[in-house]
This record gives structure tokens, C-alpha cells and sequence, in this order.
């Protein structure tokens, strides 16, 4: 039963690391719909500034996530500004691509600045784990993760429900024209969704610097449980993210306890299709994004 | 990942289209290198291919790889090159990255022989070995392969590929008789936790039948998915039965996952021992403290036995690996990626010609001491001659404990355990 209970509690754990992970990615899809593939690099750029704040000045992981998302914060809306924004009314093909080109260009660029050696941001307490009834284990690095990304998650909420930007975004999501029409730029709109988005992923990318082992390699990786996240949890809903890595960690938790290990991506993977089939807007989406106007 | 695939394959069709396109309408087409092939300068070369894992999930590896053929081609230039028929010819190595990918491998082995590279050095790891040695095979050209260590690819009746490493069933199984030979007290039970890829799959087999040989009581045998970080699965199921040492047959993350994770869920065996991380510096760099006491199989250790005529013995080749890369002390995987080059350099040299039919029967007959240990192939192209170390972090530092006669150190036992972290 404890052995249960600890691959729960840990799929969990490693569920909000992806809902992290994914909120950034979830977010720019669905105001902007854009898939940005680069998404995953971005998260290890977190991971990188992160890791070299740290071997630098010694500081912690979690602490180093502000500068990282920060800086993050300016790359994302630059980025948005002068390129993205050039095809973000071009079909999503085109914005696939000029994705995926950015992804390869930050991929190669950290494995030149960084070489592909495997990482990790030394803490003192990330390994140490609380120790439940019957040896059942939390680490303390994957809690801190899994608070960030509750909280991450409720920020998140609260701005886009209950702040003028945030309802510019919501409203240049649902219906450019009429957003424009109401006087919202949204050009600026976009570029501060997007700075949002990669500010996310930079913070992201340290709690997973903190926790885990990266390398210039995981990038695909981390955009692609992004990707299966965002589209259980739905888009267009501030928790959908989240959501959607709960299902995802819990799902590889008991799959990987009922089967041979090697199924677990299947597991995640036929539930995906299965959400999409009974489910299509997802756990928690609306489907408001469904129809809006394109002008 | 299916829509990358789909989006590469697109671009990559666009792009074909547009360059066939491009010379459909006359454009200058560069002539291909093999039309330069017959000017004087570069038949000063022996030019050797090398498809590598520069960038994708085996980066580190094929970094640390091309490390050492880049070392190779600089001691054999420096000492005045390869003497092929009288004439000195300058080593010329011409990477091209595969992206971790063995269809990709495949096809640029496949361009290197269209551009009119017959000697080709291995690409990393067995998945992209077993591709590339296919075409091998069909093309005429020759492989010297240092990093494809699976059984599999030495089945398939190839003549042309050379592995001067021990194949894959010594990498786990060498561990088992290690701990059997030297662990005091003897531990009685081992849990398997293995990649799923062709070569750790035959690892773990061949360290599961030498277990069982020896006596050990195997209590879980579990798989994980290739280049995953998170094993916690695997040792979810695996803590109840409380084994004494737990052997994980995979590559550097998984490597690291397990005894990072196993930290984190309080699993405390006796020892942990992996094949192939521990040998390579970021083990010790990323899990700190945690990797005190881990075992690793190594395919060398600057004690490994023999010398040869270009990089003297084991000890003199760390010492001119590490005048060359910033005082680092080189991995197995940067030592076997040099005796790979060297075994193409000895057979180039007894050959006496470029000639591949005639490299590849040099290749053959080869038996020669080098640095790297023996180099002897047997008929299947797998070289059984020498034999595999294992090394254990001892304050951290990969030294070999086993065989006895090469060893620096006796094994520390019980390994630290992680689980006091």
C-alpha cells in the first residue's frame, strides 16, 4: 500500500513539475495560437542562467529563478516584437516552422556556449526528503517545485481575471478585433504574453536545474510534455497546464506500477487520446477559443 | 515529437525541392569532392569519415568521442603522419553530426562513400553503429567501430566492422564478477534496473546470467525508457524487496536518475553500480557526494596493460590527453574513441595502400598491443582479446578496483551509501 501511496505522491509531485513546465507554453497557445516549439529551449535557458547564477555567485536554484525569468521576461518580448510577430497572422505551418527554427538555433547555441555536458544545480536540501508513515518519501526539491507551480498557477489566474493587462490579453485571446476596436495594442498585447509565457519557462527551467539532470538535448523533451500537458488540460484556461500535468504524472505513476515500465510513455500518450476523444477542449478548457475572430 | 518529424520532413522536402528546383534551371553545381579527390594535395591525406552524435540525446558521448579522435589525428600528424607505401600521409578526419539519429548515421555514411570515404571511424553508441554498418557492408568501405558495443551488430555475418571495444554482454556482467571476487561480506541479493535500447537490454542479460551463475539471488530485473530522467517507477518497485546492490545497465542520465532518485525515495542498497556513467566527469559533477562508492565498468583505465609505437602506454596517453584538453583526465569513451583511429592507422599502415579490401584484411589479421589494450579481432569483427576494468568513485574519482592485477585501489565496501544523503 505504501509503495502505492509513494509512486502517487511522487507522480504527483513530478505532475506539477510538468503543469510548470507547461503553464508558459499553454498560455502563448492559447491567446496568441501559437505552438511555440522553442518552448523547451526556453526552459533550458532558465535552467542554464539559473545553473551559472549559481556556480557564480552560489545562488540557490530557487532564488536565481527571479533573475532567470526576468531576464527570460525581456528575451520573449524582444523575440515577440521583432520576429515572431512578422507571422503570428500566417498560418500556423508557418509559425511551426520559424519555431522550430528558433528552437535549433538556442539548442545549438547552448550546446557551443555550454558544451552537452549533463547538469545539475547543487542545493543542500533538493535530495533530502520528508519522511511519511511507512517510508513514504517527499523530497524537498520536487515539494518547493509543486508549491512554485500552485502558485504560479494562481498569479496567474489572478492577473489575467483581475488585471487590466491581464484582461487585455484574455480579450485579445477571444476576439482580436474587437480587442483592438476597444483600444487594446495588441501588438504590445502579444509581446507581453509571450514575455509572460518565456518568463514561466525560465523560472521553470531552474526548479527543474534544482531537481533533475539537463542538457541542451532535453529540449524537444520538455516542449513535448508542454504539448501533451497543455492539450489535456485544455487551453484557454489559466490552470489548464497544470491540470493537464497532474493527469500526465499521475498517469505515468500507476502506469509504471501496473506495467512494464518501458509502457509508461504509451500510457501518457493513450490517455491523451483518450481526453481527446471524450473530451476534446480538455480537463479544464472552455472552448471560447474555438470560436473566435480572426481579423 | 511527431510534429517536429512532420516539420522537418516538410522543410526538408521544401528544401530539396527548392535546391533540385535551383539546378534544374543551370545553376553552376559545385563539382562533388570526389572529382578533387584525384589533386595532388589531397592524396597527401589518408581521409577518414566520422558520423558523430554531436548534438541530440547522445551529444555528451559523441562530444567526448570526437575528443578522441581529434587527439588521435593530432599524435599521428604530429609524429609525421601515416606511412602508407613510402609517402607520409597527413590524417584528415571529416566529422558530420547524426543528431543521435542511426537513419541519419546511415545516410551519411552512406554520403561519406559517395564523396569517396572508404575508412570510416564509428559513429556513437550501438543504435547508430548497427545503422551505419549496414551500409557499410553494401558500400565496400571499412569501419573501425569504437562505441557500438551490442552483440546484435556482430551477428548479422558483417566482414567490413571492426569494434576494438568488449562487447556488450561484459559491460553489467563484469561488475557481478567484480562484486562477486571482492565484496566483503558478500552481498546475496542484485536488482537489475536496465534502459530499453538493443545495447543495454543485451548488458543487462549478460550481467543476469553471470549473476545467477555466481550464486547472486536476482530479485528485480526492471526497464525504463531509453533517455528518461525520471527511474522513480523502477524503484518504487524495487525498495520493498531491499536488495543489496542495485546494477543499472543505461546510459549518463538514466545513470544519474537512479541514484539521484533513489536518494530521494530512501532506497539504500549496499552498493550501486552502472555501467557506463561513473567513468564519464559528469556523474561526479552533477550528483556530488551522492556518487561516493558507485561502481562502473569501464573499457579503460590508465592501467589497462600495453603500449603501441604512437601514444606509448595507458598512463602516457592521460598524460597527453590531458596536456591536450586543459588538464582533464580522459574518459573510456574518449580512450576507445583514439584506439578505434589507431586500429585504421595500424592497418592502414601494414596495408600499405588506401584500398579498403585491403585496410579491411589488415583489420582482420590485426593483433598488436596498443595503449588501449590488445587490439585482435575475432571472426565476427568483435574484439575479445582484452578485457573490461571496473572502476568504483573513491573520493571523487573513478579508480579502477578490478581485475586485481591492473587494479589502483581495493574496492571501498560497502559502497557509500546514497541513502544517508
Amino acid at each position: 500500500m505504501s509503495q502505492f501511496i509513494q509512486a502517487t505522491l511522487y507522480g504527483l509531485l513530478q505532475g506539477c513539475m510538468f503543469g510548470l513546465v507547461a503553464v508558459g507554453f499553454s498560455l502563448v497557445w492559447g491567446v496568441m495560437h501559437v505552438v511555440n516549439l522553442a518552448h523547451g529551449a526556453f526552459v533550458l535557458l532558465g535552467a542554464y542562467l539559473a545553473w551559472q547564477l549559481n556556480a557564480a555567485f552560489g545562488l540557490d536554484p530557487f532564488l536565481g529563478m527571479v533573475p532567470a525569468g526576468l531576464a527570460l521576461f525581456a528575451f520573449g518580448y524582444l523575440l515577440q516584437r521583432g520576429l515572431i510577430n512578422l507571422v503570428v497572422n500566417a498560418p500556423i505551418f508557418i509559425t511551426l516552422l520559424l519555431t522550430f527554427g528558433l528552437e535549433l538555433l538556442l539548442v545549438n547555441g547552448l550546446i557551443l556556449g555550454f558544451t552537452a555536458d549533463y547538469r545539475s544545480i547543487p542545493t543542500t536540501y533538493a535530495g533530502k526528503s520528508m519522511v511519511l508513515p511507512g517510508d513514504v518519501r517527499i523530497p524537498f526539491g520536487r515539494l518547493f517545485a509543486a508549491m512554485l507551480a500552485v502558485s504560479v498557477t494562481l498569479g496567474l489566474f489572478y492577473v489575467i481575471r483581475r488585471t487590466r493587462v491581464g484582461l487585455a490579453i484574455l480579450a485579445t485571446g477571444m476576439d482580436r478585433g474587437a480587442a483592438r476596436l476597444m483600444g487594446i495594442g495588441a501588438r504590445h498585447t502579444y509581446a507581453l504574453t509571450f514575455a509572460i509565457a518565456a518568463a514561466l519557462a525560465g523560472a521553470a527551467g531552474a526548479a527543474v536545474g534544482a531537481v533533475s539532470t539537463f542538457s541542451p538535448a532535453d529540449a524537444g523533451r520538455f516542449t513535448l510534455f508542454s504539448f501533451v500537458a497543455a492539450v489535456l488540460g485544455g487551453l484557454g484556461n489559466t490552470s489548464g497546464a497544470l491540470f493537464g500535468g497532474l493527469l500526465l504524472g499521475v498517469v505515468e505513476a500507476w502506469g509504471g506500477q501496473l506495467l512494464p515500465g518501458t509502457w509508461i510513455n504509451a500510457m501518457a500518450f493513450g490517455v491523451l487520446v483518450v481526453v481527446l476523444a471524450v473530451r476534446p477542449q480538455g480537463l479544464a478548457g472552455k472552448a471560447f477559443y474555438a470560436s473566435r475572430v480572426e481579423v | 515529437m511527431n510534429i517536429r518529424t512532420l516539420i522537418v520532413s516538410s522543410a526538408a522536402l521544401a528544401l530539396s525541392a527548392g535546391a533540385s528546383g535551383c539546378r534544374s534551371k543551370g545553376d553552376a553545381v559545385p563539382p562533388p569532392a570526389a572529382a578533387t579527390a584525384a589533386t595532388p594535395e589531397v592524396e597527401q591525406k589518408l581521409t577518414l569519415g566520422a558520423s558523430l552524435s554531436l548534438t541530440g540525446s547522445l551529444a555528451r558521448e559523441g562530444g567526448l568521442t570526437r575528443e578522441g579522435y581529434e587527439l588521435c589525428a593530432k599524435i599521428v600528424n604530429d609524429k609525421g603522419g601515416v606511412s602508407v607505401g613510402g609517402k607520409s600521409l597527413k590524417l584528415d578526419i571529416q566529422y558530420q553530426d547524426d543528431t543521435s539519429k542511426p537513419d541519419t548515421a546511415a545516410q551519411l555514411v552512406d554520403q561519406f562513400n559517395d564523396k569517396g570515404v572508404k575508412l570510416i571511424l564509428g559513429p556513437y553508441g550501438s543504435a547508430t553503429t548497427e545503422a551505419a554498418a549496414a551500409v557499410i557492408e553494401r558500400n565496400g568501405q571499412v569501419m573501425a567501430d569504437s562505441a557500438g558495443a551490442d552483440d546484435k551488430i556482430f551477428q548479422k555475418n558483417y566482414k567490413r566492422t571492426f569494434a576494438v571495444l568488449s562487447p556488450a554482454t561484459q559491460y553489467v556482467a563484469s561488475m557481478v564478477q567484480a562484486i562477486a571476487d571482492l565484496a566483503q561480506p558478500k552481498p546475496k541479493t542484485i536488482a537489475f534496473i536496465s534502459a530499453d535500447d538493443g545495447f543495454s537490454k543485451t548488458a543487462t542479460a549478460g550481467g543476469v546470467k553471470r549473476a545467477q551463475e555466481l550464486g547472486f539471488k536476482v530479485v528485480a530485473e526492471e526497464y525504463v525508457p531509453n533517455a528518461t530522467s525520471d527511474v522513480s517507477s523502477a524503484l518504487t518497485k524495487i525498495k520493498p524487496k531491499k536488495p543489496d546492490v542495485i546494477i543499472g545497465s543505461a546510459h549518463v542520465v538514466e545513470s544519474i536518475a537512479i541514484v539521484r532518485q533513489s536518494v530521494e525515495l530512501g532506497v539504500k542498497p549496499l552498493a550501486f553500480a552502472e555501467t557506463i556513467a561513473p567513468h564519464t566527469p559528469d556523474f561526479v559533477k552533477t550528483l556530488g557526494p551522492a556518487s561516493e562508492g558507485v561502481l562502473g565498468s569501464t573499457q579503460w583505465t590508465t592501467k589497462t596493460a600495453g603500449s603501441d609505437k604512437w601514444f606509448g602506454t595507458a598512463s602516457d596517453y592521460a598524460a597527453t590527453f590531458s596536456r591536450q584538453f586543459d588538464g582533464r583526465t580522459p574518459a573510456y569513451q574518449n580512450a576507445q574513441a583514439t584506439a578505434g583511429c589507431l586500429a585504421l592507422v595500424l592497418a592502414v599502415e601494414k596495408a600499405g595502400s588506401l584500398e579498403p579490401d585491403k585496410v579491411r584484411d589488415e583489420l582482420a589479421k590485426l593483433d598488436e598491443a596498443t595503449f588501449f589494450g590488445p587490439l585482435k579481432f575475432n571472426p565476427a569483427g568483435q574484439n575479445v582479446a582484452k578485457s573490461m576494468s571496473v572502476v568504483q568513485i573513491q573520493d571523487g574519482r573513478a579508480v579502477g578496483v578490478w581485475p586485481k592485477d591492473s587494479a589502483e585501489a581495493p574496492l571501498r565496501w560497502p559502497g557509500a551509501s546514497p541513502g544517508k544523503g
